[in-house]
């Protein structure tokens, strides 16, 4: 490669060019070499990844195009070239990096899964199954498109919510389902089996504390404690002690039940209770050990001390928010959504304002769910009641990426092994959505 | 203030002290006028102010002992030695008030004026061996005064003896404080008395107020234009009646009333012909004629009788004043709050429920505002989740649903609905089992039984135990149009109209005393 290529594109001499150096932090494959070139300033996202995929395939000929995205100074590049610059001030005389990335773009949707009812709860935590809770009160577990290897039953609610408490050993996975019949069940089953049926499990404990239905759950890291927010305005501690101790079973109180359960079922109470909304708590959201992120109806984000039990701040927005979660840079940057159609996401480490950092405003209806990516520092999805799911990059104000996989309300979405995306909503349908390059 | 000051200063040379009396501030006036003597006085001890005049109104040293004071030396200003100082006389008069008042910027601030003359010359007291009476009527008699031989003494052994003045007005010598020998120093050399006094501020002030751009009061405004021959009416107005009412206006001559008016003016012989026609008021006054010339008018036949009149409305015929009230009419409009105000307001529907097929009547939300009950004109009542529009539960009814209402109580969760006659208390379904089989106690009624309530002659309603909605029905002799309840759950009242000739009157409401059961459960619940 010589030291200056000129790129003559439109072969119009009078058009104004920009030197320009591509830099990737990708692997090899993808290198291109370090030289400055003369690109036309009017080339979008488009023309630019065409450059660049040219400039691979001369390295390599077995190349084949990819979608590439586009960094200057940090910030995705949206608009031309030119006017790019333009706005954000920077000049054209030096030699500009650029910064390229793959593309995030949803490549491929599965077939959807479908239940009997609304699907309201979503977890992808484990890359070996999908949880889900659906409206009919029962939970399932599908190691893939259309195939549910696990019904949990049980409960006498729609379930709202579902968490994948443990799924470190060796085959045997806890989960915990919180539900509007005001308890909480942990579910213990084998991944590794295999049967035609579903199989069906009961709970092996019901948490019961709650006076009014549950609405969310969200797990320790090393997953000893859960903790539920719940539509009397408080939060619960719980401990899910695997194993069956004396110390945590409860005198099972007597009432007029019409089905008795002939297994025994551990009943748990709360470790504790954390107060201090006003109105419903609908979404709780476990970082570290020691803090705990709720989300409520009353406006308010607060962060509270697991150890003392007291909220230590709060962020109050004006609209009641339905969703929660903490990620990104640090693990600490806070992404709620709520009944405006706007994802906010706070940074809680800056001193001062509580103004969040980064608004985004693409959505036409209530925000239902919000999910960080666990491991990319920038990207996060969203899911509304207008039926679409958006992926975000934080770099750019536009949706990186919009699924319009559902016909009614989505109500939860969550991550799948890295690069695919799950959503659950009215339309009682469990999408999935894959080759999502994030990383 | 500034230019005299000015004035003073020069004066001050010629030490004309009722200049500078009349000149300094009014708070320093007294002292003032009692440092300007002084300063007479004191300005004979000095020998730089020899270039003083002796103008008469120096006799202020005359007034120190035996007319030459004590002056040790320059005795070139004084003038004779008439003591009591005539020419001061009309100083002193000045100064004799404001010595008084002097008195108390001295240092004895306690004591009164001694004073008893009043506000006589004291020349008259000249010849005299006292000077004013005391409260018992006896004669003061004055001072003896120290010869000029005793004052050069003074002079030589008190080294205050300068500062000390006599006082004619109350007849004693008044010693002057080291402030007030300050204040005449300052004074004699022509700057003002007090050091933090800026006399070039107020010079300023000066100038600016003479070139006008300091103004105190608006400047009237003059009108432009005024009328040489004003109107009767406004005349006499100002004339300070304090309830004249103008006699009004007699009409000024129109084109009716020329002697040749224009054809269309004057109507045809119909036209007058159907005046007669009419009443007596109706009838114009004036019916408008024609003349070709200023010689073929007639003699206005009217003419007494309108002077006449218009001199009974001048004179006789009683006025009464219209109040006239000037009101802005939009003043009148009821003010709205404007759209700022009234954030947050609703501004995006974001849910819709979907499901009714008639027009919704009533809505109602439960206490802790998880659920929406609602009536509607199809015949059902539908239980809706907030948060995501789903309906719950429907119940049917044949009749349109009036209106839904939640017990407030968020452990009961009871709906009551009214439909045509009826009250139905319903079971929502909602809550853990505990509080379902609460629910499900309170609704339960074994048997029909009056209402124990009082003042109602006609018993018309009835319980019973409604199995097909799960809940209790209560039987109104009339179409029930609300219910609501009380706050804490435990009663709850209908609304009827009141009967069918009187649609529009007020409704009455009768208050329902809830069966013993019902409350006894109700209170135990609302204890628990």
């Amino acid at each position: 490669m010589g030291t200056d290529m000129e790129m003559d594109m439109d072969g119009d001499v009078e058009e104004r060019r920009v030197q320009v150096r591509f830099i990737t932090k990708l692997k090899p494959p993808y290198r291109v070499p370090n030289t400055s070139i003369a690109i036309p300033a009017n080339l979008t996202r488009l023309g630019l990844s065409t450059i660049v995929n040219s400039l691979l395939k001369a390295g390599e000929d077995e190349w084949e195009s990819q979608p590439f995205d586009f960094l200057i100074d940090g910030e995705l590049v949206r608009l031309p070239l030119e006017q790019f610059l333009l706005a954000k001030g920077i000049s054209a005389e030096k030699v500009l990096e650029i910064e390229y990335i793959r593309a995030v773009a949803l490549q491929k949707e599965d077939e959807p899964s479908l239940h009997d009812d609304w699907v309201s709860a979503v977890d992808g935590s484990c890359p070996r199954f999908i949880l889900t809770g659906c409206y009919d009160n029962l939970g399932r577990v599908w190691r893939a498109a259309g195939e549910c290897t696990h019904v949990l039953e049980g409960h006498s609610g729609a379930i709202t919510s579902v968490s994948v408490v443990n799924s470190e050993g060796t085959d045997s996975v806890t989960v915990a389902t919180a539900s509007k019949d005001e308890t909480l069940r942990l579910w213990k089953f084998d991944n590794e089996e295999h049967s035609d049926q579903p199989s069906k499990i009961r709970a092996f404990k019901i948490l019961r504390g709650h006076n009014a239905s549950v609405q969310s759950v969200a797990v320790e890291a090393s997953g000893s404690m859960i903790c539920s927010g719940s539509w009397d305005c408080t939060i619960n501690l719980w401990r899910t002690n695997v194993s069956d101790t004396e110390g945590d079973l409860v005198s099972i109180k007597k009432r007029k039940v019409k089905n008795k359960a002939e297994e025994s079922q551990l009943e748990g109470e709360a470790l504790s209770t954390l107060v201090g909304h006003t109105q419903c708590v609908s979404s709780v959201c476990w970082p570290e050990p020691k803090t705990i992120y709720s989300a409520s109806w009353d406006h308010s984000v607060r962060r509270w001390d697991v150890e003392m039990g007291k909220d230590l701040s709060s962020i109050f927005c004006g609209k009641p928010l339905s969703c929660l979660h903490v990620g990104g840079e640090g693990s600490a940057l806070i992404a709620a959504g709520g009944s405006d159609p706007i994802l906010r996401i706070w940074d809680p480490r800056k001193p001062g304002t509580s103004a969040p950092i980064y608004q985004f405003s693409s959505h036409n209806s209530w925000i239902s769910a919000c999910k960080w990516h666990s491991k990319s520092l920038f990207h996060l999805l969203s899911a509304s009641y207008d039926g679409k799911l958006m992926l975000w990059d934080l770099r750019t104000a536009w949706p990186l990426a919009i699924a319009d996989s559902h016909e009614d309300k989505v109500l939860c979405a969550d991550w799948w092994k890295g690069d695919s995306v799950i959503s659950g909503g009215v339309d009682s349908k469990l999408c999935i959505s894959s080759g999502i390059s994030v990383l | 203030m500034g230019a005299s000051k000015k004035e003073s200063v020069e004066v001050d040379k010629k030490k004309n002290s009722k200049k500078t009396q009349t000149t300094k501030k009014e708070k320093h006036n007294t002292e003032e006028s009692v440092l300007a003597q002084k300063q007479e006085g004191a300005a004979t001890d000095y020998k730089e102010l020899s270039a003083d005049d002796d103008s008469e109104d120096y006799k202020s040293v005359g007034e120190s002992e035996a007319g030459d004071g004590e002056s040790s030396g320059d005795e070139g200003n004084h003038k004779s030695g008439s003591s009591e100082g005539l020419a001061i006389d009309g100083q002193s008069e000045d100064s004799e008030p404001d010595q008084g008042a002097e008195e108390s910027d001295s240092s004895e601030d306690e004591v009164a004026p001694r004073n008893t003359v009043g506000d006589v010359p004291l020349e008259w007291y000249r010849d005299e061996k006292h000077i004013g009476y005391d409260i018992a009527g006896k004669k003061i008699k004055k001072k003896e005064k120290q010869d000029k031989l005793d004052s050069f003494l003074a002079n030589v052994d008190d080294s205050k003896n300068w500062r000390k003045i006599y006082d004619e007005y109350n007849d004693e010598e008044v010693e002057l404080t080291k402030e007030e020998t300050k204040l005449v120093r300052r004074m004699l050399k022509g700057k003002t008395p007090h050091a933090d006094f800026d006399p070039y501020a107020v010079l300023g002030l000066v100038r600016a107020i003479r070139k006008g751009y300091i103004k105190f009061d608006k400047p009237k405004e003059e009108p432009r234009f005024y009328m040489l021959w004003g109107d009767d009416a406004s005349s006499s107005e100002k004339t300070g009646h304090l309830s004249y009412i103008p006699a009004p206006k007699p009409n000024m001559p129109g084109h009716e009333e020329s002697y040749n008016p224009s054809l269309e003016y004057i109507p045809t012989q119909e036209e007058i012909n159907s005046y007669q026609l009419m009443d007596e008021e109706d009838r114009p006054k004036f019916i408008p004629k024609r003349f070709t010339s200023l010689r073929s008018i007639p003699a206005y036949e009217n003419a007494v009788k309108d002077s006449f009149e218009r001199c009974l409305d001048l004179y006789l015929c009683p006025r009464v004043r219209k109040k006239r009230i000037n009101i802005d009419p939009e003043s009148l409009k009821p003010k709205l709050p404007s759209r700022k105000d009234l954030r947050p307001y609703p501004a995006t529907c974001y849910l819709e429920y979907r499901g009714h097929k008639g027009a919704v009547m009533s809505i109602s939300a439960e206490a802790s505002g998880q659920w929406i009950a609602s009536g509607s004109s199809d015949g059902t009542v539908r239980l809706w989740e907030v948060e995501t529009c789903r309906c719950i539960k429907v119940w049917e009814f044949g009749e349109v649903v009036q209106y839904v209402a939640w017990n407030p109580l968020p452990e009961l969760p009871i709906l009551a609905v009214t439909v045509g006659q009826d009250v139905f208390l319903l079971n929502s379904g909602l809550g853990n089992e505990e509080i379902q089989r609460k629910v499900k106690e309170l609704l339960h009624v074994e048997t029909p039984t009056a209402p124990e309530d009082s003042g109602n002659k006609v018993s018309g309603w009835s319980w019973r135990q409604d199995d097909e909605h799960e809940g209790i029905r209560l039987r109104h002799f009339k179409s029930v149009y609300s219910v609501e309840w009380h706050r804490k759950g435990d009663y709850f009242s209908t609304v009827m109209p009141a009967d069918i000739l009187s649609i529009h009157c007020h409704l009455i409401a009768f208050l329902f005393l809830a069966l013993e059961s019902i409350v006894l459960c109700m209170k135990s619940i609302s204890h628990t």
